[in-house]
């Protein structure tokens, strides 16, 4: 039963084969989707292109409903997997800044790494942009972020224990939402595409 | 009428979005932990600010909590799983035939305003992927793939964000024909 | 246009399925995917040897009102009922595995969580140990075993024998708490060896049964 290495069924040596395996899946797959280049990744706020839309959303779908059958399967033990731990203030003030990221630089890190690895320069700078934010993050931690670094801090909480329901539900509400989004970007595709513009 | 048609194409969003959902399933499977990148930016950040000012290093809270237990911080999941993306995407270029050496930009764009903004954007996600704990992948995929807490607040926040600047931005990425 | 027919089709087919599969979700019952100790692990836990409270250290705890523990009595319900620790709870070991009509372990919340610290007794260590093996068998978190049971709770702390004069301070020590822990659990005072000043021990049992009349389990 899975996680193999946390239920010790394989020893941690292989923990970062699998890493380097399944990252390799990882980038293959952004690549193909076309995660590679800025103006694909952008289209999503513009209305021209829904692919990120798209395929985040298959993706979390896939993943979520795909954890809980095989949790229910016996196939993994969906209580030993690792939970994000909520820390409210600091998601979602990180989380608008990387979406400001996203707009101004056209990438997040992940997709910048494609960009890189296909040749773009503007994906190389990207990411040395990172390193400079995580750099300037570190460096001020001490006097500027420290008290929001660990603000909030709700531990590793999910979504539907704070709703008091159970996963399954949860799932089936988010189902649907996803569902409603899906029937959205080709409402929005439709309407866009009686726009021209260039891109 | 369908957009512009890409000279190489790329494949169907609903099947990459599949087999990346696979992929994480994988990932869960097999360590117990989904995606991410942003990480693998910290620990490298905090190998380099170690062997340079180690001592500084080990002053500061926050690269001490990077450098974890015993061996280097680029021993890490995601530093693996990085390079193991980059090989991926690389991969995948080939086989595409997208491999090119220029600047993705808009246009009307200069490539110099272009690299400017990347550089910008990168050092805004940098902060904020280190702040909100991580990017779209790590957060916002993953997050929302066991159902926390943290990956929905992040998803909405990371994507509310994005459209909220993308209003003011407009002019730069898009232009009426 | 036909293409857009198919396409449309297709989109139908899989908002259905996944619209199936929610729904399926919705209804599944809740799995615990809990996996139960392998017999090498519990010999190891069992080796190890740490499970165990002396009385000396629960008397304390008790004492100082320590709200982090609770103890578990395994006794029958008659043995009980007659005395017990100051809020303990029965859980006799006959019915430690009681399962309800869910299927779930009856006693599950009292014996595995990681709020308290429950402390098995019984008279002896026989039966507390027996059940500490089930729950760590169990995969059940923080269960500990009073060692020596009640028999030794009484027989190192109320009836704690006063330590010869030349004894070291450390069994001084440790005398004088006995002393002290017998008072607090009403017992009149020690039968030492050889002190002049010996009491007769009083009606120890019934002083504290009345203090423990609430206990009633709870958490």
């Amino acid at each position: 039963m899975g996680p193999l290495i946390q239920q010790g069924i394989l020893s941690p040596e292989w923990d970062m084969i699998f890493a380097f395996i399944i990252g390799i899946s990882f980038g293959f797959i952004l690549e193909q989707a076309g995660f590679s280049t800025a103006r694909k990744i952008v289209g999503v706020f513009y209305g021209y292109d829904m692919t990120v839309l798209r395929v985040f959303l298959t993706a979390v779908v896939t993943a979520s409903v795909g954890l809980l059958y095989f949790n229910y399967l016996g196939w993994i033990d969906i209580s030993l997997i690792y939970i994000n731990p909520t820390f409210i203030w600091s998601a979602i003030i990180g989380g608008v800044l990387v979406g400001l990221g996203m707009i101004v630089g056209g990438y997040c890190p992940g997709t910048s790494f494609a960009a890189a690895a296909i040749g773009k320069i503007d994906g190389m700078v990207f990411i040395g942009g990172l390193f400079i934010g995580v750099f300037f993050y570190g460096e001020t931690y001490d006097f500027l972020f420290k008290n929001l670094h660990d603000a909030g801090n709700l531990g590793p909480v999910t979504l539907y224990q704070i709703l008091g329901i159970s996963s399954g539900t949860l799932e089936f509400f988010f189902l649907i939402f996803a569902i409603f989004m899906f029937w959205m970007t080709i409402v929005i595709t439709k309407a866009f595409s009686n726009r021209q513009f260039k891109y | 009428m369908e957009k512009i048609q890409e000279p190489k194409k790329y494949m169907n969003p609903y099947l990459a979005g599949f087999l990346l959902g696979l992929t994480m399933i994988a990932a869960f499977y097999f360590s117990g932990r989904g995606l991410g990148a942003s990480g693998a930016i910290k620990s490298t950040v905090t190998a380099v600010v170690s062997a340079v000012a180690p001592a500084h290093a080990d002053k500061s809270e926050f690269y001490a909590s990077y450098k974890g237990e015993g061996s280097s911080p680029m021993n890490s999941w995601l530093v693996y799983e990085m390079l193991g993306f980059i090989f991926g995407a690389l991969i995948s270029g080939i086989i595409a035939g997208r491999i090119k050496k220029d600047i993705v930009k808009p246009p009307k764009i200069t490539s110099r305003t272009r690299l400017i903004m990347a550089g910008l954007g990168g050092v805004a996600a940098g902060i904020g992927a280190t702040l909100g704990r991580g990017c779209t992948s790590g957060a916002g995929l993953t997050g929302m793939s066991n159902l926390s807490l943290a990956g929905f607040i992040s998803f909405m926040a990371m994507f509310g964000g994005a459209f909220m600047f993308s209003f003011f931005l407009r002019k730069f990425w898009i232009n009426k024909a | 246009m036909d293409s857009r027919n198919t396409i449309k089709k297709r989109y139908y087919f899989i908002t259905g399925i996944l619209f199936l599969l929610g729904a399926i979700l919705l209804v599944l019952p809740h799995r615990d995917n809990k996996k139960e100790l392998s017999p090498e692990d519990l010999l190891l836990a069992i080796a190890t040897q740490d499970r165990f409270y002396s009385p000396e250290d629960i008397a304390k705890l008790i004492i100082s009102g320590d709200p982090s523990i609770q103890l578990v009595d395994v006794r029958s319900s008659e043995e009980f009922t007659a005395f017990s620790l100051p809020n303990a709870i029965n859980i006799p070991l006959a019915n430690l595995l009681d399962k309800d009509e869910n299927g779930e372990y009856v006693w599950e919340t009292f014996l595995n969580q990681d709020v308290k610290t429950n402390i098995i007794y019984s008279n002896g260590t026989v039966y507390a140990n027996q059940a500490w093996m089930l729950t760590k068998r169990l995969n059940f978190k923080n269960n500990y075993v009073m060692e020596g049971g009640l028999n030794a709770f009484f027989e190192n702390i109320m009836l704690a024998k006063k330590p010869l004069v030349s004894a070291p301070q450390k069994e001084i020590d440790l005398f004088n708490f006995r002393k002290a822990a017998a008072m607090y659990f009403g017992g009149g005072g020690s039968v030492s060896t050889v002190s002049s000043d010996s009491k007769p021990i009083e009606g120890t049992p019934v002083k504290t049964k009345k203090k423990e009349a609430k206990s009633g389990g709870g958490c």
